[in-house]
């Protein structure tokens, strides 16, 4: 399905993305995220105070000359915000596509904190947040995966698990679902064990995920802008030629509807669930290293 | 012969023919096991935590030193009740500064009580527990201008919000007035805060241990930070942090414990401004 649409006399084919994992995707007539061929990613500004605080983010973000460009590098780039016809007139984020500059993807979407919810927020909000929190590995081990879809070596498709089993999971399942992640081998056969073939060029090296992963912590130690309640870390990678041209694989942060303050505290919070999900990732790499001298 | 501490600053207080922890004169504490589990959960974490090969020795010494479990004549008149024997962290203190911080932005954990997970969230949100990743439990201070210890009442400490957390964590180290509201000066704060050996310092190194420890989580666990004011002599500080309180301490389980991880980068940070603060005073000459 697309659309065509005349914005300022240009003309722009909007379509939906293919690799949404989580968050909002265009249902029952509600709008969701469209992406254009130029590399930008439309996402509907949300009801509520939501869409405000996600676009005062990236306004104050954007403009923030304390921010290291090494920093700047792990968010999205923001192209402010447009009404966009045939969506209602709605008006949208207008953001840098994360995905355009990859042919076949592997997407996993990592919501980071040991709760959701933050002091600001509603007593109702904050209810339904730590009832979720509980019931998945946020209490636990300081984050859950939101949602992944990888692509399957053998099978030549892309693999995403069931919405449902993926929200039960308990520590197990996420060391599982993170090795599958960087994985070539038949992913919906449940019996064959993840070969994590590519661990290392995903995970490891001086770009891989985990390097990223630290150089992002380092920062978190002491900024005070902006407690990022409730966002995400999405892991990317390519599939296309990864034995030639390695993974290419990126960290970004998304999903900024419920940023706060800082005031003069760091986001302890993110912390220490990023800090968490580094020992995760870092168990992985090192036991597919050891696996591979074997 | 047993008595009440002199230097308690949070926990249940052996006064008033309550039961309490006492200590002796040979630098021991002698904390009776409470009725509940969480005594013995405590001692529990002693033994293991004492014979566990994998806690370096450097940061075994933040830990108080565990001797065993000993029948104790209870300070409540209640007769002989089994007591947990520890090192008394200030007992080589003279006149010892004193501050028990609550590390973590939640006291509580998965699979508590639904009472008790209710009872640790309200006071969690009451408190910086939240919005700080830690909270000060109780304090005293000594004050060189009245010659006696500032400890202000509970129900204050558990009232301050970011800025009151602040200005005690700036108390903790000033050597003017307390009780009023003057700026407190930290005269004291690269003695006690900075330095090779200082508060900073240690704390930093319990942070790296806590990046990839796996073994425990220190659930509702405090830091306490205690110091030296008994000038003459060498005038050395000997500023300490010591864990205190184990009684909800739980196994890792293969997962680091990001929620004191969290909090204790929060703390660290705080001392960190006020070290800093303090550092561009002394240079401008104040």
């Amino acid at each position: 399905m697309g659309l065509v649409v005349s914005s300022y006399s240009v003309k722009m084919h909007l379509k939906a993305p293919e690799h949404q994992v989580a968050g909002h995707i265009a249902k029952d007539g509600k709008p969701g995220p469209l992406v254009d061929d130029k590399g930008r990613f439309f996402k509907p500004l949300q009801g509520d105070s939501r869409g405000e605080i996600e676009v005062k983010f990236y306004e104050s973000f954007s403009s923030n000359t304390e921010i290291p460009d090494h920093i700047r590098r792990y968010f999205p780039v923001y192209h402010g915000t447009q009404a966009v016809e045939g969506s209602d007139g709605a008006a949208m984020i207008v953001l840098e596509n994360l995905l355009s500059q990859y042919s076949k993807p592997s997407v996993m979407d990592v919501k980071m904190g040991s709760r959701t919810w933050y002091p600001e927020a509603s007593e109702e909000y904050i209810q339904k947040c730590l009832r979720k929190d509980a019931r998945s590995t946020t209490v636990s081990s300081g984050f859950r995966i939101s949602g992944f879809e990888v692509y399957d070596h053998k099978e030549l498709s892309f693999w995403k698990p069931d919405r449902k089993l993926l929200n039960g999971i308990k520590v197990d399942g996420v060391r599982l679902a993170l090795r599958k992640f960087v994985s070539s081998n038949t992913l919906s056969d449940t019996s064959s064990k993840p070969d994590s073939a590519f661990a290392s060029s995903v995970y490891g090296g001086s770009n891989g995920v985990l390097t990223q992963l630290l150089e992002l912590k380092t920062w978190f130690e002491n900024q005070t802008f902006y407690h990022f309640n409730s966002c995400s870390i999405l892991i990317i990678y390519e599939n296309e030629s990864i034995h030639d041209d390695g993974a290419r694989a990126q960290v970004k942060l998304v999903d900024f509807a419920h940023v706060h303050d800082g005031n003069g505290v760091i986001d302890h919070n993110f912390l220490g669930g990023l800090c968490s999900f580094i020992n995760f990732v870092r168990d992985i790499l090192q036991s597919s290293d050891e696996s591979t001298d074997n | 012969m047993l008595k009440v501490p002199e230097h308690q600053v949070a926990g249940h207080i052996a006064k008033d023919g309550k039961l309490g922890p006492l200590v002796d004169n040979q630098g021991r504490f002698y904390k009776p096991l409470q009725g509940d589990a969480r005594g013995e959960n405590e001692a529990k974490f002693y033994e293991s935590f004492s014979s566990n090969k994998n806690v370096p020795d450097h940061i075994r010494g933040y830990f108080p030193v565990y001797h065993g479990v000993q029948l104790v004549e209870a300070s409540d008149g209640s007769g002989k009740l089994p007591h947990m024997v520890l090192e008394d962290v200030v007992s080589s203190y003279v006149k010892p500064s004193v501050m028990d911080v609550k590390i973590g932005s939640r006291t509580w954990y998965p699979d508590v009580s639904e009472e008790y997970f209710n009872k640790c969230i309200k006071k969690d949100r009451a408190t910086t527990t939240v919005s700080l990743g830690f909270r000060v439990s109780g304090l005293k201070i000594f004050d060189c201008q009245e010659s006696g210890f500032w400890r202000p009442d509970k129900r204050v400490v558990l009232a301050y919000k970011a800025d009151g957390a602040r200005t005690a964590l700036r108390k903790f180290v000033s050597s003017n007035s307390l009780a009023d509201d003057s700026v407190p000066d930290c005269a004291y704060a690269s003695e006690v805060y900075g330095g090779s050996n200082g508060i900073l310092m240690q704390l930093l190194e319990l942070k790296a241990w806590f990046e990839t420890q796996t073994l425990y989580h220190f659930n509702s666990c405090s830091v306490l930070m205690v110091y030296e004011n008994e000038s003459g002599g060498d005038e050395e500080r000997r500023p300490q942090v010591k864990l205190v309180d184990f009684a909800h301490v739980l196994d890792g389980n293969g997962v680091i414990d990001h929620n004191f991880f969290g909090g204790l980068c929060s703390f660290i940070k705080f001392i960190q401004d006020i070290l800093e603060s303090s550092d561009n005073r002394c240079e401008n000459g104040h």
